[in-house]
């Protein structure tokens, strides 16, 4: 037998292994399961999302009360803190180190791998029917690259010379060369973790693209897949085609810090604007793989909570698919200050407004969505409500940036901290919480407990904005990005108070969200035991038991329908799973027969 | 394996032969002095280029795939031409 | 059960007729290709915007020896097909001897690209900006120095991934040659050999581009 036909028996088998009991090992550690592997991700990005919280925190005691000594500090390492006699004061190397770290430690292991590590294992094959992933050993492989990355990462603070400390973004030529940042071996380990990652993120790309093309379960067509899958579909392509260029850029700089080669120094020739540009060419894909799965979520949320099919199935898929298209495109808004070509000024400026059309097709189709349905305001709908709501000041917030007139203004200020934000935590991170709340019964089998997800929800929308909506503010009156010690400017000074509001909100943000920690583990051993399909929801995953067996299906599932079909008049409940076969004599082409197997096997 | 249509053999050392061919070529023609630079470098580009679709093409079975492959597989061209042109403008400021 | 047993009267599977294995790898060369890009594109955009740093072909680089080098790699492709062919009618022999023709002269290939930096460095044209003193392949060893530190670091920059990317995949033959040993592939289970051969005429594709913009221009 050819192997394809090898593929497609051994799927119609549905997945029967011979499977003996697997070693603890080999079940949680070494898992080729991609529904173990989420939760590995699940659990490690977890971590690293309060790392980059706490980073956060002692960054905003700095601003909120610049020069004064921090609670804690004397326990940190002279490097970071200069100890006084009234306790440690932050030295700004150490600061410059806390703006660095938390992005990076946000954007790369904590938004990403919860967004394509949890999510994108944990649903792609149960969406489209499969028994696993294509390549369940690279899979593996895919996790295990990302653990050391962020070892080394968090090593980094440890070094001499201590963190990396160039933003980020890690700019040329003040990233290329220690004798600027004062940051040898950090800087060094930062640019080693990310190349790692980026390998971790690049087979995991290269899996679920062609899981995705290859092993969808007969009837799912292209057009009856989940918005989600799509949406992870689309990213993975993104990652596919970004991450590459991010790596031969991060080796250059290593080169120039460790070899003393030239592509980014100017005083030995190099060209500092190359970095940018090779940075933002993978950086703005980069953000559309931050938020695309998080609109993939928050339509599958919505769409069920609000018991009625996505407004506009077909112009969801196709907003999808022009933002990862456009997103190609538009790099260059990141760099209208740093003396580009003006020519590429306009370009981009009008590429950047162009692509605020496919997200505000996906806007209004939300809203169309929830519109007259039968909302259940339970709390994964509460957050995905919020996403909506924030991602939409978010977009807003864009428009102006991506004009270039205004953008001379407001480039490198507050206003973009804020409209950052307001995207990855009030878009990207609400989706998470709503995604881990709606697939966590599948997960665990178990229901999260739905009050201390409200309390939870209530508390921190309110203290978010508290937190970033003021920052728009800070941004317009000039407070820049990035800055130690703003006071030491006259026109700033009056900013302080603004400052120290957003830093108490900020400590008392970070507190909540032990709520939702509290809530999470004590409802993997305690919550509620959970059904097959406690949302009603029409999608392949919730036909299977939670949390699923290995090989997830007991027999090879047949589609008949999309997935949004709520509320449909052809069904006695106010939904209609994609599996359940039709009463009706269904459209002759479609009509699948059961393989039953014969005495003599396959 | 039955993927891909069956077909007769492809002609592979006649491909090998026009590698090698053109391989001459190009290291003959980058060094004729009597051409401008420009002229140089674009025949030096097409000839490599397509050199590398006879590789894609015939020895990658790239021929006797799916089309959807063919449009898998030239995704990465726009996006090779938008980095390296929108970059050149950084170079060539009229 | 034959596919049209199984899928008659049925709908069909739907996915590309691709198996797993080779759309898997033709996805992770378009990366690979994107990768090249962000290497091969950023000495394009230093060679125009500092053409000072950069020399005519041949004055720094050896042609003559790596036009053989591509040769080289061309007829290693060739080698690779042919295992594949082989394979597919069953001739395990045959499958054996071109894998290790392939493995010879990727070797080979690699061999001669070390030899290159070794007498490339020996003129002075190294990657590092503080030592680099390159004097152009006729010029005395106390010459005026040619071009400047860009050419050393995205020379050896390109040039030593590919290199890298070679090496790898003489390893990765190498495995492929012991599965093949142990009787591992067939004709119709030939994936494994079909990959390999995927991978190894990437990397020679890749040369060819490379050696022109590198090379010849």
């Amino acid at each position: 037998m050819s192997t394809i036909e090898q593929e497609m028996v051994h799927a119609a088998e549905g997945g029967h292994h011979d499977h003996h009991e697997l070693p603890f090992i080999r079940k949680y550690i070494f898992s080729t399961d991609h529904k173990m592997i989420a939760k590995q991700f699940m659990f490690v990005s977890l971590f690293f999302l309060v790392i980059g919280g706490l980073l956060a925190a002692m960054m905003r005691w700095q601003l909120g009360y610049p020069g004064e000594p921090m609670p804690g500090g004397m326990m940190l390492p002279d490097a970071m803190m200069a100890p006084t006699p009234n306790g440690a004061i932050m030295l700004p190397e150490f600061y410059n180190s806390l703006v660095t770290m938390h992005g990076t430690i946000m954007i790369f292991f904590a938004i990403m791998p919860l967004l394509v590590g949890l999510f994108g294992n944990l649903l792609i094959p149960l969406q489209i029917g499969a028994e696993d992933m294509a390549f369940p050993r690279l899979n593996m492989i895919s996790f295990w690259l990302a653990v050391p990355a962020g070892i080394l990462m968090l090593a980094s603070f440890a070094v001499e010379g201590g963190a990396a400390g160039a933003g980020w973004t890690s700019y040329a030529p003040l990233s290329a060369s220690g004798e600027w940042t004062g940051v040898y071996l950090g800087q060094q380990l930062w640019l080693a973790s990310l190349t790692i990652l980026g390998f971790s993120s690049l087979v995991g790309a290269v899996n679920y693209i062609t899981t995705v093309i290859n092993m969808r379960a007969p009837g799912m067509t292209w057009f009856r897949m989940p918005l989600a899958t799509w949406a992870l579909f689309v990213t993975a392509i993104l990652i596919l085609l970004a991450i590459p260029v991010l790596a031969g850029a991060l080796i250059m700089l290593l080169f120039d810090q460790t070899l003393g080669t030239g592509f980014f120094r100017p005083d030995v020739g190099g060209e500092p604007l190359l970095w940018q540009h090779l940075f933002w060419f993978f950086g703005h894909p980069e953000v559309y793989i931050l938020i695309l799965p998080a609109m993939g979520i928050a339509s599958e949320v919505l769409s069920n909570r609000a018991r009625k099919p996505i407004f506009g199935y077909h112009s969801m898929v196709l907003a999808i698919i022009g933002i990862g298209f456009l997103g190609w495109i538009v790099w260059g808004h990141h760099m209208f200050m740093s003396g580009m070509n003006p020519l590429l000024g306009t370009s981009f400026m009008i590429s950047t407004m162009a692509i605020a059309v496919p997200s505000a097709i996906k806007t209004f189709n939300w809203l169309a969505t929830i519109w007259k349905g039968d909302l259940h305001l339970d709390s994964p709908m509460l957050y995905a409500l919020a996403f909506v709501s924030m991602f939409i000041i978010g977009g807003l917030s864009g428009i102006f940036m991506a004009s270039t007139p205004v953008d001379i203004y407001i480039h490198d200020t507050y206003f973009i901290v804020a409209h950052i934000h307001y995207v990855l935590f009030g878009g990207s991170l609400f989706a998470i919480f709503a995604g881990i709340t709606f697939w966590f019964p599948k997960m665990f089998g178990r229901m999260m407990n739905e009050t201390l997800n409200k309390v939870h929800f209530g508390i921190t929308i309110v203290l978010y904005n508290m937190v970033f909506w003021p920052m728009h503010n800070l941004g317009v009156q000039g407070m820049m990005r990035r800055i130690y010690d703003f006071t030491q400017y006259e026109y700033l000074a009056p900013l302080q108070p603004m400052n120290e509001f957003i830093s108490i909100s900020v400590f008392l943000l970070v507190a909540t969200q032990s709520i939702y920690a509290f809530n999470f583990f004590w409802s993997i051993f305690r919550g509620e035991k959970a059904s097959n399909n406690p949302w009603d929801s029409n999608t392949l995953e919730w036909t299977v038991p939670s949390p699923p067996p290995h090989g997830n299906f007991a027999e090879m599932p047949v589609v008949y329908r999309g997935p949004y079909e709520y509320s449909s008049p052809e069904s006695d409940t106010d939904f209609y799973p994609q599996t359940k076969s039709p009463s009706k004599p269904p459209v002759q082409d479609l009509i699948p027969e059961p393989v039953t197997p014969t005495p003599e096997g396959f | 394996m039955s993927t891909g249509e069956a077909h007769k053999p492809p002609p592979y050392m006649l491909v090998w032969l026009g590698l090698f061919v053109l391989t001459m070529a190009e290291v003959g023609y980058a060094f004729i002095t009597a051409i401008p630079k420009l002229w140089l470098a674009i025949g030096l580009i097409v000839m490599a280029f397509y050199k590398a679709y006879l590789v894609a093409v015939y020895y990658m079975h790239l021929k006797w795939e799916p089309k959807r492959l063919w449009l898998m597989v030239a995704a990465p061209i726009p996006l090779i031409m938008i980095l390296i042109f929108v970059v050149l403008n950084e170079v060539f400021v009229p | 059960m034959t596919t049209q047993a199984m899928t008659a009267g049925r709908a069909p599977m739907p996915g590309m007729k691709v198996y797993n294995l080779k759309l898997g790898m033709w996805i992770f060369l378009l990366s690979e290709v994107m990768f090249f890009t962000g290497l091969i594109g950023s000495y394009v955009i230093l060679r125009f915007a500092h053409p000072e740093q950069f020399a005519d072909p041949g004055v720094v680089l050896n042609v003559p020896l790596t036009a053989f080098n591509t040769f080289l790699l061309i007829c290693s492709s060739v080698t690779m097909v042919k295992a594949y062919a082989a394979i597919q009618q069953g001739d395990q022999q045959g499958l054996k001897n071109w894998l290790l023709a392939t493995i010879v002269i990727g070797a080979s290939f690699v061999g001669v690209q070390v030899y290159e930096y070794i007498a490339l460095a020996s003129e002075g044209f190294v990657p590092i900006a503080e030592a680099y003193h390159a004097v152009g392949r006729e010029g005395l060893h106390d010459g005026p120095v040619i071009g400047g530190q860009l050419y050393g670091s995205t020379f050896y920059t390109m040039t030593g991934f590919h290199g890298t990317h070679v090496s790898i995949g003489v390893l990765c033959l190498c495995f492929t040659y012991w599965r093949a040993a142990k009787g591992a592939y067939t004709a119709d289970s030939l994936g494994g050999v079909e990959i390999m051969g995927l991978y190894w005429h990437f990397v020679d594709l890749v040369w060819i581009i490379l050696f022109t913009i590198v090379y010849l221009i």
